[in-house]
């Protein structure tokens, strides 16, 4: 897909500036020297038996490969980062904007234990309220109703439909627990 | 080969394939019509969906979503002028124009018939190409796969958004992810750091849905208020097209469908070229050029058959080599893997007619294009106003539930997030997830081949590429030729699509 605009020379053409692909091409010369280091301890070694490798191939040969394409390509964009004119849209983010992300980041992560201990509607419901009513939603009749029927809605098309699992209700584990507790 | 087409013929004609294709094709106009919305995210987000269904209803599910997505985002470009995904952007020079003249109803309707002509004729065209493509393909060994593989992986992150080394680094990254896990030739364990969820490798669909889905939700929140539009402009008014000023488009509709399908089977360009690429030849060859941008049906029919030809085309390197060419055609090849049905050479000979019964599934779709759009255009008019405060965490809700789906790990969940983040931050410093995902997906069979290669070469890596395999060598020592050709043309299409925008 050829959807941004960028060039390849601009302002930062000719000059030796660090700008942020300076810095992502350093951190992948680093990712690639990592690689290439952790090889021996993060492979297994292949079964020998009588003397011979049961594998035909070095299982380094491939991990290796890359990470030296790593290090190569790191080093070319290094030097090519400079003549990079590319806008770093990270840091232009506004703080509306930082905290718009954080904050969804934040309910993300406080959703996966609401959804797996109080299950997938329940917990939906909970995000889905707490989301829209952050982002400007005013009318918590119509919220209300959507967060409940649209996990439903899912749940139901998914468990149902698709016979796939959703974390449950409550309601459906908990009285059976009681139950065979008696 | 065509007893598998009958075959497909009669497999492809089921109530229920239809009416999951119906499903596809409303909910991909309904994500495509809504601005900010992509047609990637709506495939991304609905794929677990396929995992469980019939292969003969989860592609062509998908399949509809992605025809569906590209037309969807021609509604609002056309009347207001906020195009829903990018291959809509081209609508944009007329549509709006014609809205304003109270021509709305027309420009939607050309639109339309345009889409379905361009998406029908390029999907005919891909049944009758895939059979002989796929014939070439299955006399293919491992080291010419190995030697294809490498090549398509090095011209998909050339002709990517963007700067050529930060695709193949991207890529590289790709292939360093598809290793962790089991090695495809010893089934030895590498790289999983003593993290049991990791052990058998990073799972497909959360890192899927984390690149392509949640990145978009992302960059839609980063603002809370959402565009107030008046539902008064939603309106599809005026007079629907007459068969004479459709018959004036055909020889327009013809040339873009020629250029979307030749486009579609080129790795890496896509919808967005090609309409920008189908409209500037519409332009060029008119003899009232000036009449362009401000409100020509011509106009719409030239962005609108361009784009939607693309679909058919890019099918064929995905099912007859393995080879993606773009981001929708990375989500098509993981349904494809989840389904069991790993596209390349083998894939015709082993499972030839439910192949061709998704490609006639996919002509069948064009006809329920055509019902659904035309009965629903007001209703997807009015998506549009619906607000981000509900459709943003219903999106999400929507991508955990799939991802949970998956295995019902809570493991994958926080792993969607953290590849989430990182197409979020991928997106803002300009790398383009596809060659990673392509790298990811592909990674395991290059590698699988490079390793039978080495077995069949008995120590005689060399010798046994340029003496025994010359189609090998041929493809290795072309790479970098046919690399360089591949990038000047992405950047010359580029270029046309910058300057057209402009």
């Amino acid at each position: 897909m050829v959807e941004s605009q960028e060039t390849t020379t601009g302002s930062n053409a000719g000059t030796w500036t660090w700008n942020f692909n300076t810095y992502a091409a350093v951190s992948f010369v680093i990712l690639a020297v990592t690689i290439y280091f952790v090889i021996p301890y993060q492979i297994d070694k292949p079964f020998i038996v009588l003397g011979l490798s049961q594998s035909s191939l070095p299982p380094e040969t491939f991990p290796q490969t890359i990470a030296i394409c790593l290090l190569v390509l790191g080093i070319w964009f290094f030097f090519k980062s400079f003549s990079i004119d590319q806008v770093n849209e990270l840091a232009n983010l506004d703080r509306e904007a930082w905290s718009n992300v954080t904050v969804t980041l934040i309910m993300m992560g406080i959703y996966v234990p609401l959804m797996v201990n109080l299950g997938f509607v329940v917990g939906s419901a909970i995000m889905i309220m707490a989301m829209s009513t952050y982002f400007g939603n005013r009318n918590y009749v119509v919220a209300g109703v959507l967060s409940i029927a649209l996990p439903s809605l899912m749940y139901y098309i998914f468990r149902a439909q698709l016979a796939s699992e959703l974390p449950p209700f409550p309601i459906d584990i908990y009285p059976l627990t009681n139950w065979s507790l008696i | 080969m065509f007893d598998s087409f009958l075959q497909g013929v009669e497999l492809a004609l089921r109530f229920d394939t239809m009416l999951y294709m119906s499903g596809g094709l409303f909910l991909g106009m309904f994500v495509g019509a809504l601005p900010g919305f992509t047609t990637v995210m709506a495939m991304a987000i609905l794929l677990p969906i396929s995992f469980f269904l019939d292969p003969l209803l989860g592609i062509p599910f998908l399949l509809g979503v992605y025809k569906g997505g590209i037309y969807g985002g021609s509604i609002p470009a056309i009347l207001v002028s906020m195009p829903g995904t990018g291959a809509a952007v081209a609508t944009t020079f007329d549509g709006p124009a014609l809205t304003k003249k109270g021509q709305g109803r027309k420009a939607l309707e050309m639109a339309l018939y345009a889409s379905v002509s361009g998406d029908l004729t390029s999907d005919i065209f891909t049944i009758i190409a895939i059979g002989p493509i796929a014939a070439v393909a299955l006399l293919l060994g491992p080291p010419e796969l190995a030697a294809i593989l490498l090549l398509a992986l090095i011209v998909i992150s050339a002709t990517s958004s963007g700067v050529f080394v930060k695709g193949l680094l991207m890529l590289a990254a790709g292939l360093f992810l598809a290793m962790i896990g089991q090695d495809p030739i010893g089934a030895l364990s590498r790289f999983s750091f003593g993290i049991p969820e990791i052990e058998a490798g990073i799972p497909l669909l959360p890192m899927l849905i984390g690149l392509f889905a949640l990145p978009e939700i992302f960059v839609n929140i980063e603002k809370k208020a959402s565009a107030v539009i008046d539902e008064k402009s939603l309106k599809v008014s005026g007079e629907p097209l007459r068969w004479h000023e459709f018959k004036a488009s055909i020889r327009t509709i013809a040339r873009s469908t020629m250029i979307g399908t030749s486009i579609g089977m080129i790795p890496g360009v896509g919808q967005v070229v090609a309409a920008f690429m189908g409209y500037a030849a519409a332009k060029s060859s008119s003899p009232t050029p000036e009449k362009y941008g401000k409100g020509e049906l011509d106009g719409v029919a030239a962005a609108e058959a361009a784009n939607n030809a693309v679909n058919g085309p890019t099918l064929v390197p995905l099912l007859t080599l393995g080879i993606p060419g773009d981001n929708l055609t990375v989500i098509l090849g993981g349904a494809f893997i989840a389904q069991g049905m790993r596209p390349g050479p083998q894939l015709m000979q082993e499972q030839g007619p439910l192949v061709f019964a998704i490609l006639v599934a996919m002509v069948i779709a064009n006809i329920l294009f055509l019902g659904i759009g035309k009965l629903c255009i007001p209703f997807f008019a009015k998506v549009v106003t619906i607000r981000k405060s509900f459709l943003l965490p219903l999106t999400l809700v929507f991508a955990f539930a799939g991802t949970w789906v998956f295995r019902g790990q809570p493991s994958d969940l926080a792993i969607l997030v953290i590849f989430g983040a990182i197409g979020y931050l991928c997106k803002k410093l300009h790398f383009d997830v596809t060659p990673m995902a392509m790298g990811f997906i592909l990674g395991p069979i290059l590698e699988y081949s490079y390793g039978q290669s080495v077995i069949l070469a008995q120590g005689e890596l060399l010798k046994f590429i340029f003496i025994d395999r010359p189609i090998t060598a041929v493809i290795l020592v072309a790479s970098p030729v046919v690399t360089f050709l591949m990038w000047r043309r992405s950047k010359r299409l580029q270029a046309e699509y910058n300057a057209g925008s402009e």
